[in-house]
């Protein structure tokens, strides 16, 4: 199998900026923890004890245990699937919102509203809340813009998003202080991550893999060889082999492809493709798979397109799920052979 | 009054062409439309050869390549045509009614009411797939011309001027309206993004068959308006003395204006700068009588945006512009050289 360039970047949005594996490693390497009193000079008052944490933004003193947190961008759902209960909340989209367990749902939802994305928040409302703690990730542009606002508030914490996901859950974690279920989520990935490679190793050694993909903000008549998202998990994890951009250049899911290209996926053993959680593609995707040109390609008539559910890659409860979905696709491919 | 006079335009004559020169410029102007449809099938992002395109169009199969020509170039080619056409002479007939050389259809509110029935569509309705949104698209390019319609006529009649004002004060007031929707709404943004840019990617034929009657019957009126036109261009009170209504005209040259602008951007989306440029390339080949002004933009529209979108499918392989940008691009600076130039309009 071709050895591939390990990448950190996770991000889900096909349009926003990613890379910069450095910093990943960096911010796992340069968050740090430590407990220390505050400086307050009346014995009498209650000492609030806070933490240092260290993130994009710097060394930001953090309430040892917030109670009143508020999540912008894409730190809300990782927070609340780690058990995080926001009082404050940016919008996800109806899809992401659609593909929450129940009871992570009902815990966005009785959230306040805060405006639409990160540069849309509302101050006022957010100030009115009185949080003690706010965790952001977002452009850094869109930061840059609302950072004095949000530092005036109350301690601020952000992530770009460069960083690498396992790193980030890891920061988001210890910031928001929802250490508890993050020991018992990384376990069952490394355990699953382990199963997939036994049982299938042999099988991702002599494959090639694309993983294709179309979004709602797709062009009509066009798709992508996406390079970014839970895919990069199968690829950095497990070590499948997919296409992948070359250092330094844009990721290969940003060029929208027309559809008469599809005939080009003829050259890959098997071909992933999205689809939700009852196993149909995505609604964005599902163009694609209607197409004489799709149904020509030799994986497909073989069997060998397999549809894989990516409900999140920012944190590790959607990516046990996707790795399920992974592992019960693989599950399929011996038997085609 | 089908006769058209010469007539003094800026410092100095227009010399009107003989039928030989207008003759043979409409022959090539075919030629290159045909030489061009023709590329349009044979040029794309992957490369396939020209035995695969024959035999895609006359000796079909279930190739996998074949699919390509007769599911995308094929329809994309026919959306370039129509849409072509439909623009070039809508641009023509609005230059003509507003003896405006720099107007084009959207200056009747024609893209500004497409995009924010589309904007509604998708943000509030959820509308999400084209063929749902694009008769949002022409009922909103409808809609929005009857009021600009409404809205320029003044006791004394229709006045080409307040009617441009009109239509610019309602786009004016429908994009502010559409940022709102969008800002609220950033997946309705997303979603409708590349409709705004103008493409003829992924359009199946399905879509053009329903625009085409109107767009027949637009063909028809503009013909039946090209006479009065002629006359209108020496005056209003000339032209009323040669027994031209000037108001049944001018309608039904608004109503031709609207059903082919708004039947092109219910298609691809507003797309700029064909409209403009076309009249004025038609003008500069046969002068100022309307009536081959109309014909040559049949032809010529087609021209441009067949020959824009097949640079915009090679330029950034292996992705593509859409026609809609490398319009704009090669538009911008013939607006400019347009409206440097002294004996702009020739109208």
């Amino acid at each position: 199998m071709k050895k591939r360039k390990k990448s950190t970047t996770m991000t889900k949005t096909p349009l926003r900026r990613r890379g910069a594996p450095l910093a990943a490693a960096l911010l796992s390497a340069t968050l740090v923890l430590s407990a220390c009193g505050s400086n307050g000079d009346d014995a009498s008052e209650p000492v609030a004890k806070t933490r240092t944490v260290k993130a994009d933004n710097g060394s930001v003193d953090v309430p040892a245990d917030p109670q009143q947190v508020v999540t912008i961008g894409n730190t809300t759902l990782p927070f609340i699937d780690m058990g995080g209960k926001p009082v404050g909340v940016t919008e996800v989209s109806a899809s992401e919102l659609g593909l929450l367990p129940a009871e992570q749902k009902a815990t966005f939802e009785a959230a306040t509203n805060l405006g639409s994305s990160g540069d849309q928040v509302d101050m006022e409302k957010l100030a009115s809340l009185k949080p003690d703690l706010i965790l952001a990730q977002l452009p850094d542009s869109e930061f840059e813009q609302i950072e004095k606002q949000l530092a005036s508030i109350a301690p601020t914490v952000f992530w770009g998003l460069d960083v690498e996901w396992k790193a980030f859950a890891g920061a988001l974690s210890e910031a928001g202080n929802v250490t508890d279920g993050l020991g018992e989520q990384k376990a069952k990935f490394e355990k699953k991550v382990a199963e997939i490679k036994q049982a299938y190793g042999k099988i991702i050694d002599d494959t090639s893999f694309v993983n294709v993909d179309r979004w709602a903000s797709s062009d009509p008549g066009t798709f992508s060889i996406a390079d970014f998202g839970c895919v990069e998990i199968a690829q950095d994890d497990i070590g499948m082999d997919f296409p992948r951009a070359a250092a330094g250049e844009d990721p290969l899911g940003w060029t929208s492809l027309p559809f008469e290209q599809i005939a080009g996926l003829s050259k890959y053993d098997v071909i992933t493709y999205p689809v939700d959680a009852s196993g149909r593609p995505t609604e964005p995707f599902a163009p694609v798979v209607g197409t004489n040109t799709w149904k020509a390609l030799p994986a497909v008539s073989s069997g060998r397109a397999l549809g894989v559910f990516c409900p999140g890659n920012n944190s590790y409860g959607p990516v046990l799920q996707y790795l399920d979905s992974l592992e019960t696709a693989l599950a399929t491919l011996p038997a085609k052979e | 009054m089908t006769a058209l006079i010469a007539r003094h335009d800026g410092p100095g004559n227009v010399t009107v062409p003989g039928p030989r020169r207008r003759l043979t410029g409409l022959a090539v102007a075919l030629v290159a439309l045909l030489v061009l449809l023709v590329l349009s099938v044979m040029i794309g992002s992957t490369s396939i050869s020209p035995s695969v395109v024959w035999d895609a169009l006359f000796h079909p199969s279930a190739d996998i390549d074949q699919f390509a020509i007769r599911d995308y170039r094929l329809p994309r080619t026919v959306v370039g045509l129509v849409v072509g056409a439909a623009l070039g002479v809508a641009g023509a007939l609005i230059q003509a009614l507003t003896r405006n050389p720099l107007a084009d259809p959207g200056i009747l509110g024609v893209h500004a009411g497409a995009s924010f029935a589309v904007t509604v569509a998708v943000g509030v309705l959820g509308v999400r797939d084209i063929q749902g949104y694009m008769w949002f698209a022409f009922a909103g390019a409808l809609i929005v011309t009857l009021m600009v319609l409404a809205l320029g006529s003044t006791r004394r009649g229709r006045s080409p001027v307040v009617m441009v004002l009109a239509g610019v004060c309602v786009g004016a007031v429908l994009g502010g309206a559409r940022e709102a929707l969008q800002q609220t709404n950033p997946d309705a943004f997303d979603a409708i993004r590349s409709w705004n840019a103008g493409s003829v990617v992924g359009r199946p034929l399905d879509l053009v068959w329903p625009i085409l009657p109107f767009l027949a019957v637009a063909l028809v009126l503009t013909f039946a308006v090209s006479g009065p036109l002629n006359a209108m261009v020496l005056g209003d009170e000339l032209a009323v003395a040669q027994g031209v209504r000037l108001a049944r005209t001018r309608i039904l040259a608004i109503i031709a204006v609207t059903l082919l602008a708004g039947g092109a951007t219910a298609i691809a989306g507003p797309i700029g700068f064909v409209g403009l440029m076309v009249p004025h390339v038609a003008r500069w080949v046969v002068g100022p009588d309307q009536r081959w002004i109309f014909a040559y933009s049949v032809l010529l529209g087609p021209v441009l945006l067949l020959a824009s979108d097949i640079l915009g499918r090679v330029v950034m392989h292996p992705g593509e512009i859409p026609v809609g940008i490398v319009t704009a691009f090669v538009g911008a600076p013939v607006l400019v050289g347009l409206a440097r130039r002294k004996r702009a309009s020739g109208l």
